[in-house]
C-alpha cells in the first residue's frame, strides 16, 4: 500500500505506476491481468470497520472485479487522505494472477460533500458504480446524501435499525428521487421467498385458495424484513388478508403461515440453516442459502438494473 | 389452457427450479456417467439446484448393489469434480436417492425392474438418459416403449436424452429418429450436443445479437472467411476401439463443429425462444452447400497421426481419420462466397477450440509496408471456446516513435476475469434444461439430419478409398493436404 497526495489525478497516476510495477514483478510468472467490471464505493462505519471492509471487498472482487474505493471516516483527520492498493488472486490451476485495484480514502473534516467531488474523477468511465453504505446510521437522512448521485445503485442494510418504518420511509423517499436503492435485509429473505414461490410452482398451493397469510417475527419490534415479507405477499396475493405477529425467540422472521379455507401450510425457521415446510400434505426441510455479508453483497452486485420485485415490496 | 404466471416469481434472484423428478441413466457404470453426469448432478445438488426428493436410477450390465454403486460414484465424483472435493454430509443426502438396477438392456425383465424401482421411488416425472454404446439406443427405446415406461400420468412428463452420435450416417440417423418417435414425441426428445451447453458457445449469441456493432459487419461484404478449429493435443487415450469406428469427421464435425458454425452464421431469431432459435440454426444447416462427389477431394481432407495404428484396440490397418478438415459454403445472401474452414484433430500441437473471423483488408493500403515492416494484417475477431474462454480483436496500431509504422495489437476480453463467477459445466446446464423442459440448446431431428446431409458425400468418398495413412506427425497441425486445401481458396490457416 502506498500513500498518495490527495489529488485524484495523482491517485490515478499512482495506480498506473502500481500496475506497471506489478506487471514487471510478475513478468516471469505470467504477468498480471487487470480486471474491472464496476466501481464499488464502500462507506465504512468507522475506522475499525474499514479493516473488515477491506477483507470483505477482497472476497467480493473474485466474482465482481472492481475498482474498490473504501471511505474510512476518521474523526481526528486533519485533511482528506488516500492510499492505493491491489487485490490479487490466482484462479485455480492458472499461473497468471488476476488483480483489481483499490483506493482507501480517509474522510477529512469537510465531510462527504468534499469526498463526493473527489470521487467523480475516480469513477471508472462507462462502467456501473455501486455505493455500499454500511451501518444503520446510513439510513438516517443527511450526511451520506452527496454521494448518492455518483452511484447507479446504493446498498443499505436495515438489519439493525430500531425504527423499521422510518428506515423504509427513507428508502422510499430516495427511490422517489430516482435513486436505485437496495437493502441487504431484503436480500436475507431470498431463501425464504424462494421456498414460498416454489409452493406455487409445484402445485402444493393454488393461488386463488389462499385466504390469509401470517408473518411471524421474533423480538419486540417489527423489523424491516417482516414488513418486506408481508408486503411481498400482499403484492402477490392482493385478495388475501396478510397479518404480522410477534412470537417468542430471536429477532427476525420466524414463520409464515398460508391458510386456505380448510388447511394451513407453515414455513418455520428450524435449526440454522434449515427451514421446515409442513401442511397441505407437505413435510420437508429446505436449506437456506448463506446470509453472510459477502453472500448478500454477491447477490446484490449481480443485479445492476431495475429490481422490480423489491421495488414493489418497498412501495407496498 | 394458459398457465397462470407465479406472482411470487423473482427470476433475478431465484434459480430456475428443477421439478421433482427421477433420472434413469442407461450405461450408469460407464465413462460418461462417471466423468460427467454424476459430477454434474452432484454439483447441482451442492448448489441447491435439485429438489430434495430428486432420484437417480442407474442401470448397466455390471452386477452391483445400491451400496456398491454409491461407493463407485462417490469415488468418481471425487476424482472428476473440478475441485476434487466431496462434502460428505451432502453426499449422504445425495446418495440416499441414488439407486442401481443391474441388467441387460436386451432383457425385458430389466424394464420390469426399472418400473418397479420407479414405482417405489414414486416420482411421476422421469428423464431417461442414453449413455450406452449407440448401437443399444434402439433396443433401449423399444424396451421403454414396450414396458410403458414412456407413458406419463396426467400432468407429468417422460423425456429422453440421447447422447451423440445420432446415427453413423444420414440413413441410420433417420432410422434412429423413426425408432425414437415410435415411443417419444419429438418435443420430449433431447439430443445432447455438449458444445452447445458451453457458456462460451452461448456467448456467441450474446456477442452477435446483444451488441449493435458486430451484426452490421457480419456478412460477405466485410468478412473474408471464418476458421473454426478444435484441436486436441492428446490421442485416443484408451478409446481406440470406439474411435476407429467413428473418426474425427463423425465425432466432431458432423455434430459439434457444424453446430458451432450454425451459431456463428445463423440469422437472428425474432424471439429468444427454444423453437425460434432452433429454427434459425436448422435453416442455416440446410443452407450449407452440399459437396458434389467430384468436389470432395478439393474441399475435404482426412488425416491420421503417426502412431494411431499402434494404439491399443486399433486395427493396424485402420483407415480412421484422426484429423478432418473441410471447406464449407453457405448458400444464402449473407454468406455467398465466404468460405468457412473447419478443422479438428488429435495429437495436434495444443488443445484449443476457437473461431477466427477474418475481416477484409482496408480497401486502400494507405500505410503501405516499407522495408523492414510487417505486411499489413487483416482484422481478426477470435472467439476462444477453450481453454482460455474469451474474445480477442486484432487490429493495427501505430508503433511509438517517429514515422508511421503499424503493428498488430490484440484487445482481449477474458471471460473468467470479467465474470469471476464459476461457469456451470455444459452438462450441468444441459441437464437442468432437460429437467425444466427447455430444449433451446439441444439439437432437433431436422438439425441432425441436415448436418448428416452436409457430410454424407465426404463420408461416402472416404469410405470408398484407401488413404496413404499415417500422413501427419504427432505435434504438427495436421497433414500438408489441409494447407493445400485452404491455399486453393487463397487463404492460410492462422498458425501455419
Amino acid at each position: 500500500m502506498s500513500s498518495s497526495a490527495v489529488q485524484p489525478e495523482r491517485i490515478l497516476k499512482d495506480l498506473q505506476q502500481l500496475w506497471a510495477q506489478m506487471a514487471k514483478d510478475q513478468a516471469e510468472s505470467g504477468g498480471v491481468l487487470r480486471a474491472c467490471a464496476m466501481t464499488l464505493v464502500v462507506v465504512a462505519e468507522n475506522s475499525g470497520d474499514a479493516e473488515h471492509v477491506r477483507q470483505t471487498v477482497g472476497v467480493l472482487m473474485h466474482n465482481h472485479p472492481s475498482r474498490a474505493v473504501i471511505l474510512r471516516p476518521e474523526a481526528n483527520a486533519a485533511a482528506l487522505d488516500a492510499r492505493i492498493f491491489a487485490e490479487c488472486w490466482k484462479p485455480f490451476g492458472k499461473a497468471q494472477q488476476i488483480c483489481s485495484e483499490g483506493i482507501e480514502i480517509t474522510e477529512g473534516p469537510s465531510g462527504f460533500t468534499e469526498v463526493a467531488k473527489f470521487l467523480v474523477p475516480l469513477r471508472v468511465p462507462d462502467l456501473p458504480a455501486v455505493l455500499w453504505c454500511r451501518g444503520k446510521a446510513a439510513l438516517e437522512p443527511g450526511p451520506l446524501e452527496p454521494l448518492f448521485p455518483l452511484a447507479d445503485k446504493v446498498i443499505f442494510d436495515s438489519g439493525d435499525v430500531a425504527d423499521a418504518d422510518s428506515a423504509l420511509q427513507y428508502l422510499r423517499k430516495l427511490r422517489g428521487r430516482g435513486i436505485r436503492v437496495a437493502d441487504l435485509h431484503w436480500t436475507r429473505l431470498t431463501g425464504w421467498r424462494e421456498v414460498v414461490a416454489h409452493l406455487f410452482d409445484d402445485g402444493a398451493l393454488a393461488l386463488g385458495e389462499i385466504k390469509t397469510a401470517q408473518v411471524a417475527f421474533g423480538g419486540p419490534l417489527v423489523t424491516t424484513c417482516a414488513r418486506y415479507f408481508a408486503a411481498w405477499i400482499r403484492t402477490a396475493l392482493p385478495a388475501a388478508r396478510v397479518t404480522m405477529a410477534t412470537v417468542e425467540g430471536a429477532s427476525g422472521l420466524r414463520s409464515v403461515t398460508l391458510s386456505t379455507a380448510s388447511d394451513n401450510l407453515t414455513i418455520t425457521r428450524g435449526s440454522d440453516p434449515n427451514i421446515e415446510v409442513s401442511g397441505c400434505g407437505r413435510q420437508y426441510r429446505s436449506l437456506l442459502p448463506s446470509t453472510s455479508e459477502e453472500a448478500l453483497m454477491q447477490e446484490e452486485l449481480g443485479i445492476l438494473g431495475p429490481d422490480l420485485v423489491y421495488e414493489r415490496a418497498l412501495s407496498a | 389452457m394458459t398457465e397462470v404466471p407465479n406472482p411470487f416469481a423473482d427470476p433475478l434472484r431465484f434459480e430456475r427450479r428443477v421439478p421433482e423428478c427421477a433420472i434413469v441413466i442407461f450405461g450408469a457404470a460407464g465413462d460418461l456417467a462417471k466423468r460427467k453426469l454424476l459430477p454434474a448432478l452432484y454439483r447441482l445438488a451442492y448448489d441447491r439446484r435439485l429438489p430434495a426428493s430428486f432420484a437417480i436410477v442407474g442401470t448397466s450390465r455390471t452386477p452391483l448393489s445400491d451400496e456398491q454403486y454409491r461407493q463407485g460414484m462417490h469415488d468418481a465424483v471425487k476424482q472428476f469434480s473440478e475441485d476434487g472435493e466431496v462434502d460428505e454430509d451432502l453426499w449422504k443426502r445425495f446418495a440416499a436417492n441414488l439407486h442401481y438396477v443391474p441388467g441387460d438392456v436386451k432383457d425385458p425383465q430389466l424394464f420390469v425392474a426399472l418400473r418397479e424401482k420407479l414405482d417405489a421411488i414414486g416420482q411421476a416425472n422421469v428423464l431417461f438418459y442414453l449413455s450406452t454404446q449407440p448401437s443399444y439406443y434402439p433396443v433401449i427405446v423399444d424396451g421403454i416403449g414396450h414396458s410403458h415406461l414412456a407413458a406419463s400420468p396426467a400432468g407429468a412428463w417422460r423425456r429422453l436424452i440421447v447422447e451423440k452420435p445420432f446415427g453413423h450416417d444420414l440413413g441410420s440417423a433417420k432410422e434412429l429418429n423413426a425408432r425414437i418417435h415410435a415411443v417419444f414425441r419429438e418435443e420430449d426428445t433431447y439430443r445432447i450436443d455438449h458444445y452447445l451447453g458451453k457458456e462460451t458457445v452461448q456467448n456467441i449469441l450474446a456477442l452477435r445479437f446483444g451488441n449493435g456493432i458486430f451484426e452490421p459487419l457480419w456478412n460477405r461484404r466485410y468478412i473474408n472467411h471464418v476458421q473454426i478449429t478444435a484441436a486436441e493435443s492428446i490421442g485416443v487415450e484408451g478409446r481406440g476401439a470406439y474411435y476407429q469406428e467413428a473418426g474425427a469427421l463423425r465425432d466432431m464435425v458432423q455434430n459439434h463443429l457444424l453446430q458451432v458454425m450454425a451459431t456463428i452464421a445463423m440469422e437472428p431469431s425474432a424471439v429468444f425462444e427454444p423453437n425460434a432459435v432452433r429454427d434459425e440454426r436448422a435453416k442455416l444447416l440446410r443452407s450449407i452447400k452440399i459437396m458434389r462427389p467430384e468436389e470432395v477431394d478439393l474441399y475435404a481432407v482426412a488425416g491420421q497421426y503417426k502412431g494411431f495404428r499402434q494404439e491399443p484396440g486399433v486395427n493396424p490397418d485402420a483407415q480412421t481419420d484422426t484429423y478432418a478438415a473441410g471447406t464449407f459454403f453457405v448458400d444464402n445472401w449473407r454468406w455467398a462466397g465466404v468460405p468457412f474452414f473447419i478443422r479438428t484433430g488429435k495429437k495436434l500441437p495444443r488443445r484449443v477450440t476457437d473461431i477466427a473471423i477474418q475481416f477484409n483488408q482496408a480497401p486502400l493500403a494507405l500505410f503501405s509496408a516499407g522495408d523492414g515492416q510487417q505486411k499489413a494484417r487483416p482484422n481478426l475477431l477470435i472467439l476462444r471456446i477453450q481453454p482460455e474462454e474469451g474474445i480477442s480483436l486484432l487490429f493495427l496500431s501505430k508503433e511509438p516513435g517517429s514515422g508511421m509504422r503499424l503493428r498488430p495489437v490484440s484487445m482481449d476480453f477474458n471471460y473468467g476475469t470479467s465474470f469471476g463467477e464459476r461457469s456451470p459445466s455444459a452438462y450441468e446446464t444441459l441437464l437442468v434444461d432437460a429437467m425444466v423442459g427447455d430444449p433451446t440448446l439441444y439439437t432437433r431431428q431436422d438439425m441432425v439430419e441436415a448436418s448428416w446431409s452436409v457430410i454424407q458425400p465426404v463420408l461416402e468418398n472416404w469410405n470408398n478409398r484407401r488413404f496413404d495413412f499415417p500422413n501427419y506427425d504427432a505435434g504438427m497441425w495436421g497433414p500438408a493436404e489441409a494447407d493445400a486445401m485452404i491455399a486453393r481458396q487463397g487463404r492460410q490457416w492462422r498458425n501455419s
